[in-house]
């Protein structure tokens, strides 16, 4: 097993040397110190950005420093351009935890959800509610996921708000859930989570569900036609005793695929979240970045994003040996 | 020919035809390539003829293909924001589009020089509405509406009951607004109330036109990105599977890596990459796209690449192809002669999947800036109407996202149909 996991690791380096190496040079087709500081600039100032940045060395150079810095975790020593004072890692630090409060329930939620409702339209196979449950998802993918987003603030704050009095969700904005140190101590807020982060996560689930729900159905009707199913059929197992317990245990690697799978594209979902909804996170940080030309801040933060990435890849890998033992030898 | 009349008679294609759903997408989906078509010579027409702005049909019917060109799409039609034709307009509304005309008039009127001020007023136009009058005309009705408009504040609110000789005020108002416009021929009238039909956005810029217009846009992202993703995916899929060794090796490293940034990142580094350079030029619709198609494309070309290069694994064991070798055809000659034309199923789904996703991704991208910037685009549209959505306004939003729905759909249903056909074992 071990011997498994660190031969995954070994083959997950050449290709996150290449995300770099890749983010590194796009980074760089446009002086990115021109780019920031504009055409009034003067000389000694973009000589000495450049050096500071360490942007006059030349480029293997550049990409062995940023590879070292990116592999000891040492965001500190390098600062942003937009503010001055802040150094990456800190604005990384506080950018983190949005991302998280937002994500991670997301992900938790649709795959339970999505599994479910995929095991019921497998269940009921060609039946109404399986039709039903189809069309709604082929008729919601059709649909923006802007215009989803946009309806469900409209809807799920302002709609509330006015019309009806309640304010269960707020239309924008974040503030911290979980305080520790200080005067208070560990403390939990969960009336504020569900405030700010409750609304982007149920569009983020609703968004993603489509998807999830017709991949799972997929996999279970192809389940379906097995042998191993017709020999439980045939020794008399009931049909709901087969669908879960046989199944779904069988169905573990397409599931455990799709989840991983799932993984960027809500951390996409989640930039649009945190954009629409004015959430301080990881994605709201990169996009503004760019808009200012941060170039620090850009180049650290996809090669966090793309670690994130990498590192779900070899989790998935070892996930499978672990559901299927048959995966470690091959 | 023959190919043609053999792949309209093989077992896929009547299995296509046969599902009624399929054919319907179809329909729907010529419907969105003609209107794209029309447009497309719509515009080039119009850079022929050096045409643009509304001037150039002075005929009173004007041609077919003048009217939605891109100036005309980013003119002014109307007054601002103003809701659709299924949407009673208050009274209070009413009186704020009569404000609106008058004082576009009022700003030309101003000018002190009487040559200025009359090539000023001439040059007021909005859609196919120009003014009728003549400058003393202008002048007197202008200050006629001006004292009815300031009769109106006597009024709190239009819309209550009580203020019902208000409203036959405003009526009144607004048409002698109308008598400062030259009437319109039948034909005329019928383009511009079309214009008017779904509503303007805060520029004043007709919804309907550029909901209509943005379909060229869509067809162009999604056309360009799926085939040169399909093309480049199919090409280095086919070649990865059939050489195996170091091209494998390669192409496995290429995707992997590309696949390992998400998408959403990918394209913004490759946005920034792209600020400032020939490319970043909103005067040139096309050219800014640039940056878009080659970032999609980028990202996009995975997807054909990984079912290629595993279909071509499969292939090349077959007997057809081992024949071929026994034969003493090259290797490169099999490839394109025998392989590729055996995943041109694969190629078609996957480029009806990946249409779907540009055109969704579109959207995406500029709403969060980096993606269409000259220009009408769905994409445009939704992010603008963000602020009308919360003044209860969904016509913007509405009319983009229905003409997106309708070709998305027609795509899905497509995509689904194809691989039903094709592929047998596939569980839509």
């Amino acid at each position: 097993m071990w011997a498994y996991v660190l031969r995954r690791l070994l083959y997950s380096i050449p290709i996150y040397l290449g995300i770099i190496l890749f983010v590194m040079a796009a980074l760089r087709v446009n002086d990115p110190v021109y780019a920031y500081l504009g055409k009034h600039a003067s000389r000694e100032q973009i000589d000495q950005k450049r050096k500071t940045m360490g942007l006059d060395q030349p480029f293997l150079v550049q990409y062995g420093k940023f590879l070292g810095q990116v592999f000891t975790l040492d965001f500190e020593s390098t600062k942003s351009w937009q503010y001055e004072t802040k150094s990456v890692g800190e604005i990384l630090g506080e950018r983190i935890g949005p991302t998280a409060a937002i994500t991670v329930p997301a992900l938790v939620v649709t795959t339970v959800v999505s599994i479910g409702v995929g095991l019921i339209a497998a269940f009921y196979r060609g039946r109404l509610i399986d039709r039903a449950l189809m069309v709604l998802i082929v008729l919601g993918m059709s649909v923006s996921v802007l215009v989803f987003i946009i309806f469900g603030q409209y809807f799920g704050a302002n709609w509330l708000k006015e019309k009806h009095g309640i304010e269960w969700f707020a239309s924008g904005g974040y503030e911290p859930w979980i305080s520790w140190g200080g005067t208070e101590g560990f403390r939990v807020k969960p009336g504020i989570w569900v405030y700010y982060c409750a609304l982007p996560v149920l569009i983020d689930v609703i968004l993603a569900m489509g998807y999830d729900t017709r991949f799972y159905r997929a996999v279970m009707v192809e389940e379906t036609g097995r042998d191993y199913i017709t020999t439980a059929v045939a020794k008399g197992a009931t049909r709901r005793k087969v669908m879960f317990a046989h199944m779904l245990k069988n169905a573990m690697i397409p599931i455990i695929t799709r989840v991983m799978i799932s993984f960027p594209f809500l951390i996409g979902g989640s930039i649009l979240l945190e954009r629409y909804f004015r959430i301080p996170g990881m994605g709201n940080a990169l996009i503004d970045s760019i808009t200012n030309k941060d170039f620090p801040v850009i180049q650290a933060f996809t090669a966090v994003f793309a670690a994130v990435f990498v590192l779900s890849v070899i989790l998935t890998d070892v996930l499978y040996a672990l559901v299927d033992p048959r995966v470690r030898l091959s | 020919m023959r190919v043609l009349s053999r792949a309209w008679s093989s077992r896929a294609a009547r299995k296509l035809r046969r599902n009624r759903l399929a054919v319907a997408a179809l329909a729907v989906i010529l419907v969105y390539f003609f209107i794209g078509l029309w447009l497309t010579a719509a515009d080039i027409t119009a850079a022929a003829t050096g045409g643009g702005g509304f001037d150039d049909h002075r005929d009173g019917r004007g041609s077919l293909f003048s009217a939605l060109t891109l100036d005309k799409v980013e003119a002014r039609v109307g007054p601002l924001t103003k809701r659709g034709w299924l949407e009673e307009e208050s009274a209070e509304t009413r009186a704020r589009h009569v404000k609106y005309y008058l004082s576009r008039f009022q700003k030309a009127l101003r000018l002190k020089d009487p040559e200025h001020r009359r090539l000023e007023l001439e040059s007021i136009r909005l859609g196919e509405r120009t003014v009728g009058v003549t400058v003393d005309q202008a002048t007197r009705i202008a200050a006629e509406v001006e004292t009815g408009y300031r009769e109106l504040d006597r009024f709190d609110d239009l819309d209550a009951p009580a203020a019902a000789e208000g409203r036959t005020r405003l009526a009144e108002l607004e048409a002698q607004v109308g008598s400062l416009f030259a009437p319109l021929s039948g034909w005329r009238q019928m383009v511009y109330d079309g214009r008017l039909a779904l509503g303007t956005d805060r520029q004043g810029r007709s919804t309907s036109a550029r909901a209509i217009y943005s379909i060229k846009v869509a067809l162009q992202i999604g056309l360009i990105v799926g085939l040169i993703s399909v093309l480049i995916g199919a090409v280095l899929g086919a070649a990865a599977g059939y050489y195996g060794g170091w091209i494998d090796q390669v192409v496995q490293w290429l995707y992997s890596t590309l696949s390992s940034v998400p998408d959403l990142v990918l394209l913004a580094v490759l946005a920034y990459a792209f600020t400032g350079s020939y490319f970043d030029d909103n005067s040139k619709p096309f050219l800014s796209l640039i940056p878009v198609y080659a970032a999609m494309c980028m990202t996009f070309w995975i997807g054909p690449c990984r079912v290629i290069r595993g279909e071509t694994l499969k292939l090349k064991e077959l007997e057809y192809v081992q024949a071929a070798r026994s034969i003493g055809f090259s290797r490169p000659y099999i490839l394109i002669r025998h392989i590729l034309p055996n995943t041109a199923h694969l190629m078609f789904i996957n480029f009806s999947l990946l249409f779907i996703a540009a055109i969704k991704f579109e959207v995406v991208l500029s709403f969060l800036g980096l993606g269409v910037k000259a220009g009408p685009s769905w994409g445009r549209m939704i992010g603008e109407a963000t602020q009308e959505v919360i003044n209860g306004n969904f016509w913007q939003i509405g009319a983009a996202t229905v003409a997106m729905f309708l070709l998305v759909l027609a795509f899905n249903i497509l995509s689904d149909a194809l691989q039903d056909a094709f592929d047998p074992k596939h569980v839509g």
